[in-house]
C-alpha cells in the first residue's frame, strides 16, 4: 500500500457516510486548491535561483561577453589564488578542531550538570551574531597587538572564526544533546568502567554524529565566506581575494564564487547521504 | 564464577562447586541532604554476599539516593559504603565494579545489543574473539540470542532491559544495582522479567540491591526488604516477616493494605469487635489511651447478616479475591472474599465480620485533617 493510499483511506473512513461513494471520488472533493502554495514557492526558488543563474551564466563568459569556458579553465592560473584557498582550509580545520574541543566538551558538560546555566548559554552564543565583526576584529587586534607571535599569524582569524561558529555549533549541539537520555547514558557509561574520555568517544560523539556533522558544516561554510575580518587582519584569504581581483577578472572570479557554492553544497549532500546511510545501516 | 561457568550445561555445573559472585555489602550511617532536604538520614544496611535486598518506600524516600551512592554516582555526607570491608565512598563510579540496570531504557543507541553487552569488556581489554562469544552467551542467557545484532530501537521495552541486565553482568559486578528496572514495563512483561531476573540472581548468587517502590515486587524477589521513609530504616526482614509483623504503623499501611479503626485500651489489650485482642510487638506508651488497630482483610471473616451494623458499600473485583468495603458508622473496613462467593455480598448488603488473628498492630490514633472551610 502507498502512503497515498493509506492517506486517502483515513480521509475517506473518517468523513463518508457508511455504504457512501467510492473513496477516491471523496479525496478529490476535499482537496483543496494548491495554486496559493505553489505560487508562494515559484515566488521563493526564483529569489534564489535567478541571482545563482545570473552568477553562472556571467561565469560562463569570455571578457566580450561570448559563452565560454575560459573562465572555468583559468581559474588555477590566477595569481594569488592557490594560496588564497590553502590560508582557507588552513584556517577552516583549525577553527573546527578549536571549536569541537572547545564546545563539546562545554556543552555537554552544561547539560550533564548545569542545566538551569542553558539559558545563560543561548545569550552569550547569541552575542557573536549581536556584535558587529568590526568591533569584535577591532577589538581583538588591539588586544592581541602586544603579543607579536599571534598578532602576526594568520591563525588569530581562526580564533575569531571560533567564535563567530559559536552560536551555530552551541544550537546544532545542544538540539542534538536534546535528543538523547544524556544523564543515562553517561552513568550507564561510567558504571561499565569507562572513564569520561572513553564516554565521550565510544558513547557520546557517535550518538551526536548528525549534530557534528551540522556543526562542521556550518563551521566550514563560514570560515569560507568570511570576508570582513580576514580583510582588516590584512589575510588573503579567498572571500579576499575575490573581493581583490574582481575589478581585474570579473568573469574568472565569479566562477570561483560558483565553483566554491558548488562545492559546499557537494559536501552537504555528501555529508547527508552518509549520514543517511548510516541511519538506514542501523534499520 | 565466570559467566563460562554460568553458561555450563546442568550436568556441568552440578560437578562443580558452587562460588559466589558477590561481595558483602555495607552501608554505615550514610546521611545525605540537598538543600533543606535530608534524604538520607544515617541510614545503615547491611547485605549478605550473594543476598537479594529490596529498598522499598514511597517517592523520595531516599532509597534511589541510596542505590545511586553505592553505584558511585552520590557521595554521602558522612557515613560509609563498604564492598568486601573496603570503604568505596570516594572512589569514583568506573572504578567500583558495580553492574547497574536503569530505571529508563539505558542502552548505547549507537550499538547492537552484542556491542551494548561487550561494552564493559572491551573497556576491560578483553579480546575480541572472546568479547564477542560472552556477549553472545550473555545474550543467550537473558533469552535474546536471536537479536545479538539489534539496534536498541528495534527491540521492545522489556528485551531492552534484559540486554541492560545482560551488559551489568558481563563485568562480573561485586555488586549488582537494580534501580526500578521493571517500572516502564507492562505488566505482562514485567511479571515475567521479574521472575528471570531472580531466577538469574539465584543462580549467579550475586549480591543485589534493588530499588522500588512497588510492594509487589520487593515481596516476590528479595530475600530481604528494606522499608525506607524520610531517609530512614523503617524495617528490615524477610518479606513474609515484614508482611505478618511489620514494625511500625508505616510499614504496615505501605506493605499490604491495611484498614485502621478506632479502638480502646485495656491494659495490655484493646477491645475490638466486641473482644479483647493482644497488642502485637511492641505497644504505645501506656498513657496513650486512644489508638488505631490496623487490620488485614484476611485477619476478617465476613458473614451475611440482616441483623448486622455493617453494610457492603463497595466491591472491587480482584481476580480470585473480591475486595468488600464495610462501612460501619464512624469507619470503613476493607475485607477480602472470594470472587465465586462474592454474590452474596452485594452493595448494601448487612454484614458481621470476624477478627480471625490473636493479635494486631496498634499505633497511636490519627486525628482526622480538619474539614476546609466553607464559604
Amino acid at each position: 500500500m502507498t502512503q497515498a493510499e493509506i492517506g486517502d483511506f483515513f480521509l475517506t473512513d473518517a468523513l463518508a457516510p457508511a455504504h457512501s461513494a467510492p473513496p477516491r471520488a471523496s479525496t478529490r472533493v476535499r482537496r483543496r486548491p494548491r495554486w496559493g502554495r505553489g505560487a508562494i514557492l515559484l515566488i521563493v526558488a526564483l529569489y534564489f535561483i535567478v541571482p545563482i543563474y545570473a552568477a553562472l551564466d556571467f561565469s560562463l563568459q569570455n571578457i566580450q561577453g561570448q559563452f565560454s569556458f575560459s573562465p572555468l579553465t583559468q581559474i588555477t592560473a590566477q595569481p594569488g589564488f592557490a594560496s588564497a584557498v590553502g590560508l582557507s582550509f588552513r584556517l577552516s580545520i583549525v577553527t573546527l578542531v578549536i571549536e569541537m574541543l572547545l564546545m563539546v566538551p562545554t556543552v555537554i558538560y552544561v547539560h550533564l550538570r548545569l542545566p538551569r546555566f542553558r539559558r545563560v548559554m543561548e545569550v552569550i552564543t547569541i552575542l557573536p551574531i549581536v556584535i558587529p565583526p568590526i568591533v569584535l576584529i577591532l577589538g581583538v587586534l588591539q588586544a592581541a597587538r602586544p603579543y607579536q607571535w599571534i598578532s602576526s599569524s594568520p591563525y588569530l582569524l581562526a580564533a575569531v572564526y571560533v567564535v563567530l561558529a559559536m552560536p551555530f555549533v552551541y544550537r546544532s549541539l545542544d538540539s542534538g544533546l536534546g535528543a538523547l537520555d544524556l544523564k543515562i547514558l553517561v552513568e550507564a557509561s561510567r558504571s561499565l568502567g569507562a572513564g569520561w574520555i572513553a564516554t565521550m568517544w565510544r558513547v557520546l560523539i557517535p550518538n551526536l554524529r548528525s549534530a557534528l556533522l551540522s556543526a562542521s558544516v556550518l563551521t566550514l561554510a563560514l570560515v569560507f565566506g568570511e570576508f570582513t575580518m580576514a580583510q582588516l587582519d590584512l589575510w588573503t584569504t579567498v572571500p579576499v581575494w575575490i573581493y581583490n581581483s574582481s575589478s581585474t577578472n570579473p568573469h574568472v572570479v565569479t566562477a570561483v564564487a560558483m565553483m566554491f557554492l558548488i562545492a559546499m553544497w557537494l559536501v552537504l549532500t555528501i555529508i547527508v547521504s552518509l549520514d543517511r546511510t548510516h541511519r538506514r545501516a542501523k534499520g | 564464577m565466570t559467566t563460562d561457568d554460568l553458561l555450563a550445561t546442568p550436568g556441568d555445573t552440578a560437578t562443580r562447586t558452587p562460588v559466589q559472585l558477590g561481595a558483602p555489602l555495607s552501608l554505615e550511617g550514610l546521611s545525605r541532604t540537598y538543600g533543606a532536604t535530608r534524604a538520607l538520614d544515617h541510614f545503615s544496611l547491611n547485605v549478605q554476599p550473594g543476598e537479594f535486598v529490596a529498598l522499598l518506600g514511597p517517592s523520595g524516600c531516599g532509597k534511589t539516593t541510596a542505590l545511586r551512592m553505592v553505584a558511585g554516582f552520590d557521595r554521602p555526607d558522612t557515613g560509609q559504603i563498604l564492598v568486601d570491608g573496603v570503604d568505596v565512598s570516594r572512589i569514583p563510579a568506573q572504578k567500583r565494579d558495580m553492574g547497574m540496570v536503569f530505571q529508563s531504557y539505558s542502552l548505547f543507541p549507537n550499538m547492537s545489543a552484542r556491542d551494548n553487552v561487550a561494552f564493559g569488556l572491551r573497556l576491560r581489554r578483553q579480546k575480541g574473539a572472546s568479547r564477542r562469544q560472552r556477549a553472545n552467551d550473555l545474550l543467550e542467557l537473558v533469552g535474546l540470542a536471536e537479536h545479538t545484532t539489534k539496534y536498541p530501537h528495534q527491540l521492545s521495552g522489556g528485551q531492552q532491559q534484559r540486554v541492560a541486565l545482560a551488559r551489568a553482568l558481563a563485568i562480573e559486578p561485586r555488586v549488582l544495582l537494580l534501580d526500578e528496572p521493571l517500572s516502564a514495563l507492562d505488566a505482562k512483561v514485567r511479571a515475567e522479567l521479574r521472575d528471570q531476573i531472580r531466577a538469574l540472581q539465584q543462580r549467579l548468587t550475586i549480591t543485589t540491591l534493588f530499588v522500588t517502590h512497588d510492594q509487589e515486587e520487593a515481596l516476590s524477589m528479595a530475600d530481604r526488604v528494606c522499608v525506607m521513609d524520610r531517609g530512614r530504616v523503617e524495617q528490615i526482614a524477610t518479606p513474609a516477616e515484614l508482611y505478618a509483623h511489620p514494625a511500625s504503623a508505616f510499614v504496615a499501611e505501605f506493605v499490604g493494605v491495611s484498614s485502621r479503626v478506632p479502638v480502646d485500651r485495656r491494659g495490655s489489650a484493646i477491645i475490638l469487635f466486641d473482644r479483647s485482642v493482644a497488642i502485637r510487638g511492641s505497644a504505645p506508651a501506656q498513657e496513650v489511651i486512644a489508638l488505631d488497630a490496623l487490620l488485614r482483610p484476611e485477619d476478617i471473616v465476613v458473614h451475611p447478616d440482616t441483623m448486622g451494623a455493617g453494610v457492603v458499600q463497595h466491591r472491587n473485583f480482584l481476580g480470585a479475591t473480591t475486595r468488600l468495603e464495610v462501612g460501619f458508622a464512624d469507619v470503613v473496613i476493607k475485607t477480602d472474599v472470594r470472587s465465586s462467593e462474592s454474590d452474596r455480598f452485594e452493595v448494601g448488603t448487612r454484614v458481621t465480620l470476624e477478627l480471625a488473628a490473636h493479635d494486631v498492630l496498634v499505633t497511636p490514633r490519627r486525628v482526622p485533617a480538619p474539614a476546609p472551610a466553607q464559604d
